[in-house]
């Protein structure tokens, strides 16, 4: 009964003092439980002892409230990669260009960097549209066309300081209204910044007759300069801090996932059966196999050969998976029509098909009667014999006590024994805890 | 020891799609040749008409897109026709002579198509923790941004005017002596083989993933997350990519129907009645089933945009109602009767008119596969 114990050294499965609480609630306190590889082991108590909650404790369900879970010597926590800080940059980034882009009036921006080309007439090209884009950021005057005629315009195309018919004299009032826009940003009481002193020089404006243009304006477009980077600057900035904490903190809520769990190789069943019922049986295995089917979406949608091979390769797996637990006469069938004793036993397979060194199975006897329960314990047994692991919530005590390597009991969330079946049948405390004390 | 089921003997199953599936598979092979035949066979097609059943193609498109996320996945979704409006006006932003880009309507189609991909993803990122009510208020709101959106962005995208003109596909490419683009704007069955074509595509696209790795693990995650989760299946990675293949397959959508009109119509054209019509369309068809899917847009669709003008049409030629009174015309009636049917199909085929293959897989006990 004995003699599968598992070797010395690390446990395949370490919980280290775990407690869960759910707001006052202590579901599971302290407790300490060691797996050895190639073992079987039963969590057994009273209803409401805290069983299931270890379980999805280790499963990843629920992060323990204090205390550790480690598998083979290591947390089950996703690690923080350079993929994530580049991931969350990227968020980051996308975020921040939204911002900026709303700060900045994307529209306007469009309609100086886009459309104010096609309308002066130039070829399209990325080096224009550079130009015409830091011209926005600078704030320069530009030139469009509008009814047959030459509009000498500021950036965002608001505001209209002349109008032309000639484009080479438009050309000339808008170099020496931006000299003068530019003398307002480098005179007395502002600061120039290096844009302003490479821009263009002011002493070689040239000399043509200017219409008049209010001052207040004048004021209005030498400010706007420093107000849309202001803004853009703002924008971009915000956008980032959002994206990028938003990243890690999605990323860290994450971090305990079930999936992650379930991939470093610890697999589940449920004690209230949760197969996926509107699928067929073979398909829930193959959703079982799906981290060992390689391939992404582009095979998929074109079908390579490969692909078909992977999937008729996971057919075959999934079939011999439903052959193990004696359902391969089924696998077409819809798993919600399964008899109760068969969803627990493909659920089982679907367990198993994940590859899993080690699995968990809530109460995979409840509800089964004695001959049954017998044929289950067969199964847990072949189970371990395959090299898996098996950890056992159980409640028929004939299926417990026959495979069993070690038992753990618990009573209102402690342990309050463990050891082989025949010393926790003899122990005093869980006699109690199942019959009850004397007060 | 009555109930022990010994293990049995079987042999490796070779994957094909069992006698059901076989049929199914043919029967979308006829309808394919049917409405490839069509245009060639009945000339009302050349006309109108063509331009009406070429729109339902464009719809069926929508639907099927609609139903990756719906249907599959289970993730309500009220706002599929914004990114139907996004694909059709990167379509037109990157064509119309408006703008110096002016590429090809295939290159167009493709960065329109990957833009309304990654808009889907940047709208489940945050909303992945969301199901059910909460996810179909977040996209009902989304659709109604982007509407606005449309709207605002006047310099951009024309404001209530819309882009226009967009060019037709294969404009200034002469191919064997014919000029594409005077083709596809003169003869509508042109653009009638072009949109049956790409549904045809994304019908065969549909079934593939129905029965890949990705399709299980879409329907997984529907049926029990929790359960998917433990099996290894990373339920962001999944709802994400139904949210990134759904928004794709609109934005295609957007691109044909921008392309058909060679206008995007006002943003109005993207608002939720649209995003309604097709999700009631697929409800009414079988959530989750391609023909389903069709069929719903066939019959509300159909009805919409086919029947009921025609209906119109034909009261108007028998001179029923020569003084034009709104309750006489046949589409004063459209809403009404459209309303009634969706509540008569509820009632007593809530599962739709054709379910999908897991549930008539549940009628019909026997399954569909190997």
């Amino acid at each position: 009964m004995n003699e599968h114990a598992g070797p010395a050294g690390t446990p395949l499965l370490h919980v280290d003092r775990v407690t869960v609480r759910f707001g006052g609630l202590v579901a599971v306190s302290e407790l300490d439980l060691d797996v050895p590889e190639g073992s079987i082991i039963s969590l057994i108590g009273p209803n409401g002892a805290g069983k299931t909650t270890a379980f999805n404790c280790v499963s990843g369900i629920y992060a323990p409230s204090s205390g550790s879970v480690r598998f083979r010597g290591k947390r089950l926590e996703r690690a923080f990669t350079p993929g994530t800080i580049l991931r969350a940059l990227a968020v980051g980034l996308l975020t921040g260009l939204l911002f900026a882009a709303a700060a900045v009036d994307v529209d306007r921006l469009w309609m100086a960097v886009v459309k104010r080309g096609m309308i002066t007439g130039e070829r399209f090209t990325m080096a224009g549209a550079m130009e015409r884009l830091r011209g926005y950021f600078r704030s320069e005057l530009a030139i469009d066309q509008m009814a047959g005629k030459w509009r000498v315009v500021s950036a965002d195309g608001s505001d209209v300081l002349a109008i032309k018919r000639d484009l080479g004299e438009a050309k000339l009032v808008r170099d020496a209204l931006q000299a003068k826009v530019t003398a307002r940003r480098t005179g007395p009481g502002t600061i120039p910044d290096a844009t302003d002193l490479n821009q263009r020089d002011i002493a070689a404006a040239p000399s043509v007759v200017l219409p008049p243009v209010k001052e207040e304006v004048l004021d209005r477009l030498a400010a706007g300069k420093s107000r849309i980077r202001w803004r853009g600057w703002l924008g971009l900035f915000s956008g980032m801090l959002l994206g990028i904490a938003g990243t890690l903190a999605v990323w860290q809520r994450g971090r305990r996932s079930p999936h992650v769990v379930a991939r470093a190789g610890i697999s589940r069943t449920f004690q209230n059966i949760r197969l996926f019922s509107s699928m067929s049986v073979l398909e829930n295995v193959l959703v079982g196999l799906d981290r060992t089917i390689p391939g992404g979406v582009f095979s998929m949608l074109l079908r390579t050969p490969k692909n078909r091979r992977d999937e008729a390769e996971a057919r075959i797996k999934a079939l011999s998976a439903l052959d193990f637990v004696g359902l391969s006469g089924d696998a077409n069938r819809i798993a919600g029509e399964l008899p109760y004793g068969d969803q627990r036993r493909l659920e089982i397979a679907r367990a198993l098909a994940t590859g899993a060194k080690l699995i968990l199975l809530d109460e995979p006897a409840a509800g089964m009667n004695p001959s049954e329960a017998g044929d289950l314990a067969g199964l847990v047994e072949r189970i371990r014999d395959r090299g898996v692991t098996v950890l056992l919530i159980e409640h028929h005590m004939n299926v417990v006590m026959r495979v069993s390597d070690r038992i753990a009991v618990l009573d209102h969330g402690t342990k309050i024994a463990e050891g082989t079946p025949a010393e926790v049948r003899r122990d005093e405390k869980v006699i109690e805890a199942y019959l009850g004390g004397e007060g | 020891m009555a109930t022990h089921r010994a293990p049995r003997t079987f042999s490796p199953p070779v994957p094909s799609s069992g006698p059901w599936g076989f049929l199914a598979e043919r029967w979308e092979l006829v309808t394919l040749a049917v409405l490839a035949i069509a245009p060639l066979v009945i000339p009302a097609l050349g006309g109108a008409l063509g331009g009406q059943v070429t729109n339902l193609f464009i719809y069926c498109i929508l639907a099927l897109a609609l139903n990756v996320m719906v249907g599959y996945t289970g993730l309500v979704h009220l706002g599929i026709a914004s990114f139907f409006g996004i694909g059709a006006y990167c379509l037109a932003i990157l064509t119309v002579p408006m703008y110096p880009f002016q590429i090809g309507f295939l290159a167009a189609t493709v960065i329109a198509v990957l833009v309304t991909a990654g808009t889907g993803l940047a709208l489940g990122a945050p909303t992945l923790r969301l199901r059910g009510d909460y996810l179909a208020i977040v996209t009902l709101g989304f659709g109604e941004v982007v509407k606005v959106t449309l709207r605002n962005l006047e310099q951009i995208t024309g404001g209530m005017k819309g882009l226009n003109p967009v060019p037709p596909p294969g404009a200034g490419v002469t191919l064997a002596g014919i000029d594409l683009g005077k083709e596809f704007a003169i003869d509508p069955r042109w653009f009638y083989y072009l949109a049956l074509l790409s549904l045809a595509g994304v019908v065969l696209a549909m079934r593939r993933l129905e029965n890949s790795r990705l399709g299980r693990a879409l329907v997984a995650v529907r049926e029990d997350e929790l359960a998917a989760q433990a099996m290894g299946i990373s339920a962001t990675k999944v709802k994400l990519s139904a949210f990134a293949m759904s928004s794709a397959v609109a934005g295609l959508a957007g691109c044909l129907y921008a392309a058909s009109l060679s206008t995007t119509a006002d943003p109005n054209a993207y608002d939720f009645n649209r995003s309604i019509m097709v999700l009631c369309a697929v409800i009414l068809g079988g959530l989750g089933s391609i023909p389903g899917t069709l069929l719903g847009v066939a019959i509300l669709v159909g009805f919409d945009t086919v029947l009921a003008p025609w209906a119109d049409s034909w009261i108007q030629q028998m001179n029923i109602n020569p003084k034009g009174l709104s309750y006489l015309s046949f589409s004063g009636w459209r809403l009404a009767i459209f309303g009634v049917a969706l509540v008569l199909v509820m009632r007593y085929r809530p599962e739709g008119l054709i379910p999908s293959r897991r549930l008539s897989a549940e009628l019909h006990k026997g399954g569909a596969e190997s």
